[in-house]
Formats: structure tokens, sequence, C-alpha cells
């Protein structure tokens, strides 16, 4: 946070110093609420639940619920139709005599906060078919940087439209981790197509393409005016930026890709 | 009955055979026909009429195939729309029936009734539920009564007269992450439909329930159970095959004359992590063959074994009767979501054919039994490994279609990249990790069934497509691009015929009917439905 207000603000002349107190304000916001955040979570019914289901529940059940001698509760029937601990209480309360398990001596308090862990854990499975936006860098750094630059320059054919000092540099501390690594492979509209039509009169119109399909060609001119035309009119040619991008993920190793990307996270 | 209904024929046998089955049809029918009113005899549905479209691929074969051709080739260019019905913003993925002169298509918690002359609405029905509302493929047809799955993994039985509730029961639980989007089969007196829901780690099943109550007369589970042929597929001492997925979420396919049912499984689960799981995880991602009157599996055929990317094996297993190495042959073909397509010989699963459809990375090679081998270089992993096709698959639900005319397989089909991660750490459960998607392009792809060879390309667009195929007598074949157009396409060679921009993607199939000796083909983009035919009073030729 501090360094991209460091970065951000600098050659800015006398609008940093306007902005510092304020920009100083939604830091110390910002902190001040992710302590409470970081707080909450750490004395809140889940995590109270955490502590009292790994010291009662765990040694059966698993640290995780993830099931051990006893069953997976993540996965768990009763869970699923437990609210506040409901169902939950009886399990702890009566035990399972037929099962081995044993009753449990907790208090309703205890047992809404094991519900409440329980349930968050159902959550956590429930989410996992998401890329956690906040993805650690260490798990995504499997390649070889130094091998990373020699395919920038040479097999991948990098260098032919970007230079690690010019465009890429300090890309690294532009983008999240996964973010660089998608934009590396494919930087989805990161710079648009232009095209050129050609009409039957030899008539050329060149711009920014707009649109194209079977039927008809659309583009913006650099007066800023929309021009469409039909297909079976025209000569159509397009120029799209992306196209080296493109062919390389047909292309591309999975240790090209680690490689490529360890040497792009060099570039802060 | 299959051989005729789904094969290259000769005319004047088509002629006699239809002489003979009239008359032994017409005394069981006759009784029946009081029975059903206006409603839909299941026996019907053994040589649907031209005027119905009375199952959701329109006949058992899934073909997609229609024998009409009022609306042709040669008169294509002057088809104009006969009317408009617009379902008010919710999207419709469903494929109509058409039954006395009534459509029945759906949406998530919706189904509507309309006239199938005049696009008039006869009645809605509306049941807001809990669940995944993901989309929703359409209804299922026996005597006077409708079959609406819902997102809360219900079947609700409807009349089809004004959309009355007779019954409503549930599936499975939807707390535990189940629903269902399918359209159920109706194969004589049972009603056979599947469920939904691979983000949590519950076992897939298909039911048979009976069409008067509801209640169950059979189930299959996707997983055998231990011990069972199939079980030793999965890790012993561990509780993965319990919880090893397999949704069961398309229509499947039937021949009558084998009295075979088949259907496409789902992805095991947990989904991208298959360390839990090692083996090949039957019956997952499977064609499975079962008696519709046991629910027993007679035989299997796996495109994905061990699938750590979520590629379903659901596409419709589609049956037609054709030359295959210089003999006549019942076969079964799939375009799988995996980007290979597989012909199989129907009457027993023996392996015949596979061919990818377009290009992949996955694999390293076929084996002897006709299943690509799995590259274990792309399975997910925790820093990401970058495939082709993505999660969403080289095809998905959009219908396929066979053309007997051109002894052409047409699929809807699209490159695909994309991120796999491996994200779980502990104990994978749920998904435990997903794909990020890089690039896309789509196409419609013609497959000559014999060799898997490219006979035409007919590319749509970038992006990933959804529109579903039909092809008729007209040679005709009806699709869209990803740039909104609808496109009627020349099945031999792929050549555009007719397009028209409606500014909404066709994420549906196109279905056609005839009433009063005028043609109709509907195709859904967005929530509208649109009705073509030829000008009013104009003379087919």
């Amino acid at each position: 946070m501090r360094r991209w207000i460091g970065s951000g603000a600098r050659g800015r002349g006398d609008r940093r110093v306007r902005a510092l107190p304020y920009a100083c304000g939604v830091v110390a916001g910002l902190t001040a609420f992710s302590w409470m955040l970081a707080q909450a979570a750490s004395s809140g019914p889940a995590e109270r639940g955490r502590r009292q289901f790994q010291q009662s529940c765990g040694f059966c059940h698993g640290a995780d619920a993830t099931g051990a001698r006893g069953p997976d509760l993540v996965r768990s029937k009763v869970v699923a139709h437990d609210v506040n601990g409901n169902l939950i209480g009886e399990v702890i309360r009566n035990g399972r005599p037929d099962k081995g398990m044993p009753a449990l001596p907790l208090s309703a308090d205890q047992i809404r906060d094991v519900a409440a862990f329980l349930h968050e854990r159902a959550r956590e499975a429930l989410a996992s078919n998401r890329v956690p936006a906040v993805y650690p860098l260490a798990r995504l750094l499997t390649g070889k940087a130094e091998a990373g630059k020699a395919y920038f320059s040479g097999a991948g054919g990098c260098n032919a439209c970007h230079s690690p000092g010019g465009d890429l540099a300090h890309v690294a501390s532009k983008y999240p981790p996964l973010e660089l690594e998608a934009r590396m492979l494919y930087p989805r509209g990161a710079q648009p197509a232009s095209v050129t039509v050609t009409l039957a009169s030899g008539e050329q119109v060149s711009g920014r393409l707009l649109h194209l399909d079977e039927f008809m060609v659309s583009l913006r001119e650099a007066s800023g005016w929309y021009r469409s035309f039909p297909r079976d009119r025209v000569k159509v040619e397009v120029r799209d930026p992306l196209a080296a991008h493109e062919a390389l993920l047909g292309r591309l190793t999975q240790d090209d890709l680690h490689n490529l990307f360890a040497y792009l996270e060099t570039l802060r | 009955m299959t051989r005729f209904a789904m094969g290259f024929e000769p005319a004047a046998a088509r002629r006699s055979w239809w002489a003979v089955w009239l008359a032994g049809v017409a005394g069981l029918c006759l009784g029946a026909a009081a029975l059903f009113a206006q409603g839909l005899d299941p026996s019907a549905l053994l040589r649907p009429a031209t005027d119905t479209w009375p199952t959701y691929n329109g006949d058992y074969s899934g073909r997609r195939y229609s024998p009409l051709d009022q609306i042709n080739a040669a008169n294509i260019g002057a088809l104009t729309l006969a009317w408009v019905y617009r379902a008010r913003g919710a999207e419709i993925k469903s494929t109509p029936l058409e039954v006395n002169g009534i459509l029945y298509f759906t949406a998530p918690d919706n189904v509507w009734a309309v006239d199938a002359r005049y696009g008039r609405e006869i009645w809605h029905y509306h049941r807001p539920s809990e669940g995944d509302h993901i989309g929703h493929r359409g209804v299922a047809m026996y005597g006077e009564w409708l079959y609406f799955t819902t997102p809360d993994a219900h079947l609700v039985s409807l009349r089809a007269r004004d959309g009355r509730v007779r019954w409503d029961r549930e599936l499975a639980d939807p707390k535990l992450g189940y629903f269902s989007t399918m359209a159920p089969l109706v194969v004589r007196n049972h009603v056979i439909v599947g469920v939904s829901g691979d983000v949590t780690d519950i076992p897939g099943f298909l039911d048979a329930v009976d069409p008067a109550t509801g209640e169950l007369q059979w189930r299959w589970y996707v997983e055998p159970a231990p011990g069972e042929p199939g079980s030793e597929t999965w890790p012993r001492n561990s509780d993965a095959i319990r919880h090893g997925g397999g949704m069961t979420w398309m229509t499947g396919t039937y021949d009558p004359e084998l009295n075979l049912l088949y259907w496409g499984t789902g992805n095991p689960n947990p989904v991208l992590a298959g360390q839990a799981r090692p083996g090949d995880n039957l019956y997952t991602c499977s064609i499975v063959a079962l008696n519709p009157d046991t629910g027993k599996l007679v035989w299997y055929f796996q495109p994905s074994p061990h699938d750590v990317h979520d590629w379903d094996a659901v596409e419709t297993p589609v049956l037609f009767d054709a030359p295959f190495g210089g003999e006549p042959r019942k076969l079964l073909a799939q375009a799988s979501r995996n980007g290979f397509f597989f012909v199989l010989d129907r009457t027993n699963g023996r392996h015949l054919l596979t061919a990818p459809f377009i290009d992949t990375n996955w694999t390293a090679g076929i084996d002897s039994r006709g299943r690509p081998i799995r590259n274990p270089d792309m399975d997910p992993r925790p820093d990401g490994a970058l495939v082709e096709p993505a999660s969403d698959g080289a095809t998905n639900w959009m219908s396929p279609s066979f053309d007997p005319q051109t002894g052409l397989f047409y699929v809807d089909a699209r490159r695909v990249f994309s991120i796999f991660y491996l994200t779980a750490t502990g104990k994978p459960e749920g998904w435990a990790g997903r794909d990020r998607g890089l690039w896309a392009n789509s196409t419609i792809r013609a497959i000559d069934y014999r060799t898997g060879r490219i006979v035409w390309d007919h590319e749509t667009g970038p992006g990933e497509n959804s529109a579903g195929i039909l092809t008729t007598a007209g040679h005709l074949l009806f699709t869209a691009d990803n740039e909104d157009n609808l496109l009627a396409l020349d099945p031999a060679t792929g050549k555009t015929l007719w397009h028209l921009n409606v500014n909404d993607r066709l994420s549906g199939s196109p279905m056609t009917y005839e009433l009063d000796g005028r043609q109709y083909v509907l195709m859904a983009a967005g929530d509208t439905l649109y009705a073509w035919s030829l000008p009013a009073g104009a003379a087919a030729p």
C-alpha cells in the first residue's frame, strides 16, 4: 500500500502534498478496518469453534473436520441441514453410541461455536470452484527466471514486441501475480485490432476494428466516425497485435509458461 | 424399428414397413387414443409424427434431424417471421415440445404453454426455488401430463391443459448441493430423470419414476457399490467412491428395438483433484447403456478415464444405423466435451472409432480400447497448467445433429485455452481449484462418422459458442454464430444460405414442426422465441 502511494504520487509536484493527508487517512482507515476484520476472525464464533473442535472432536474427525477415524463432517448431511447447532448439538450432547462416538459435555455456546466452524468449512468447500483473488506468489514461482529470460528473447519471440526496460518495466509491480500470468499468456483487450477495408472502387478506409463477422465489418475512423461495410463487397485486412499471443498458446509447454512467468516476476 | 427410424433406408422399404407398423400399432393406439385425448400417447414417441416434437431431442435417436422439407435450400431466402414470443427476461435455453398445436418450454422455475400457430401464451407456471439457476432444458410429456425438474432438485408433474400441479416430489436433497436442469425422457411407463451438482462431493444417479404417481421405480447410481464391478477403479479403504460425483444432467437417448437407454455421465469429484481418487473412477465421464425397465447396466464406454478437467461426457449419445467398415451397423456417436469424437456399436458398446474433432493438448495418444490417454503434465497444479480445452470443454450441452442425407455428424465446437489451478491445501473437497479462461474461438464442424475426418468447418467467431444444431430433409442446417446471427447452412458444404442478426445469442437448440400444412422452425435467442416459416399462402415448391 505504502509503496503504491510513494511511486504513484512521484512526479506530480505539489498535488502530492495535498493528496498525502487524504491518502494517509485512507490507509489508516483501511488498516483499522482490516485489523477489526482480523480480530473478528480470530475471536469470532467460527474461530472459537475451530479451537473447540480441534480440542474435543479433532482426534476422530480430523483437525480440519475432513475426517480421520470418524467421518468427514464437511460433507455431512447433518451439518448441511443444521441451523445454529440445532442438529449438531443433538449429536454432540447424545453421542452416537452405535458408532462408538461418546456424548460430549459442551455448553450451548460451545456447541454454537462448533456449528459455526463446521458451516464455515462447508462454505469453504462450496467456494472451492474459484481461484482466490489473492493467490500466494510463492505457489506460482516454480519456474527458472534465467530460462524464462532466454525464452523471452529466443524461442518465444516475445522481444519482437516487448522489452523488459520499456513496456514491461516494473510490470510485476503493476499486476497481482495471477493477473500477470493470465495477461502474459493472453492480454485480452490490451490493444485493439485495426482494420483496412478496400472498396470495389479501390478506396481504402482504415480505423479501429469494432465488429467483424461473416456478413459485415465495422470500424471507427481516426475522425471518430463509425463506418460499416458488407463483407461480400469489400476486402478486409485485420491487424491484430495479439495474434502472436494466440499462436503462442498452442506452443508453450508447462515449463516455458512457468519459466517465463518467473522471469516477468523479476521485472519489479 | 429403430433401424428404419434412424438409418438410411430405401423409400420403398420404408413404405412397406410403415404399413406393417401401422397395422400392428393402430389396434393398440385406438384404446389409448381416448385415454390420452389431446395429450401424448407414449407409443407415439416410437415414430414421432411431423406435426409434433414430443420429446427433448424430437425423437429417441438424438439425431435432431427432421424429415420436413417445406422450408428448404431453394426457398430459404423467403423465410419470414410467423410470430415472436418474449419470456420477459428469462433466458430460454430449453428445446420446446410441441404436441397438438401447443408448445411447452422452460427456464429455471418457469414453464410456458404457448400456441404453436400464433405465439399466444396459454398459461405460465412459476415456482420460485432455492438452488442453482444455471439453465433449464425443457419438459417431458406423458398423456396429459408434463414433467419439470427444478433448481431445488424436485420433479413436478403439471397438467398440460392448464399448468396445474398434480404432484411435486423431491428427487434429491438440495441442501447437499443437488439441483436439476434436464428435460426428463419418457420410455413407455418410465419417466427417466437425472440430477446436477458438482460443487459438493455427492454421488450422481439416474432415476426412473412412475408417470402417474412419481414413485421411484429404480435408481442407478453412477458409482458402483463397493465390491461390485467397476468399484476396483476407485481407491480401497477410502470414502472417495461414495463422494465421486458423476451427474446425469443431459437427456439421454433410447433404442426401442434393443430396449436400451443410453446416458452420458458427468465428471468425478473432487473435480480438479485426482490424487485422492486414483483409478478410472467408473462410471463417471462415461456413456452407459441401461435396461430402462430395471436400471441395470448393460455396457459402458468411458471417454475420459480419471477426469480432472470437468469434461462431462453428457453430450447427446446420437443413435443412427449406417454402414461402418463395409457392414450395416447400429451406431452410437458422441462428440465429447474432451474434444474427441467417439463411434461405438450400440448393441454391445464395442469401440469403433476415436478421432479428435478439434485441437487439444491434453492427451498422450489413444489406448487399445479407444480411450484418450491423459498426459499427467496437463493435470491441474498449484502453479497452473495451460490446457486446451478449458473446463467448459471443446463442446458442451449444445445439441449436435446427424443428417442421414449427408451422412455427416455436426458439432458446435471451439478451441479454448485456460490455466487450471489446483488450489486445495489439505484434503481436497468440492472443486479444489478452478481454471481461468484465456482465449476461445468457435466453429461448426461436419464430421465423417466413418473416419472422423472434418469435411467442413464454419467459423462462428471469437469466444465460446452456445448454439445447438438442427438438420432437416430440406437440405438445411439451422444454428447460430457468436455474433447474434441466426444461420441456415448447407449441410453438405457448410455454406451460409440465410442469416439474420437478432441482437442476442442462441443458447438452446432449434426445433421444427408442421401444422396445417405449414412448417415452422423455432429458435430462441435470449428471452425471445422466434417462429420462422414461409409467407402464409406461399406455395411450397
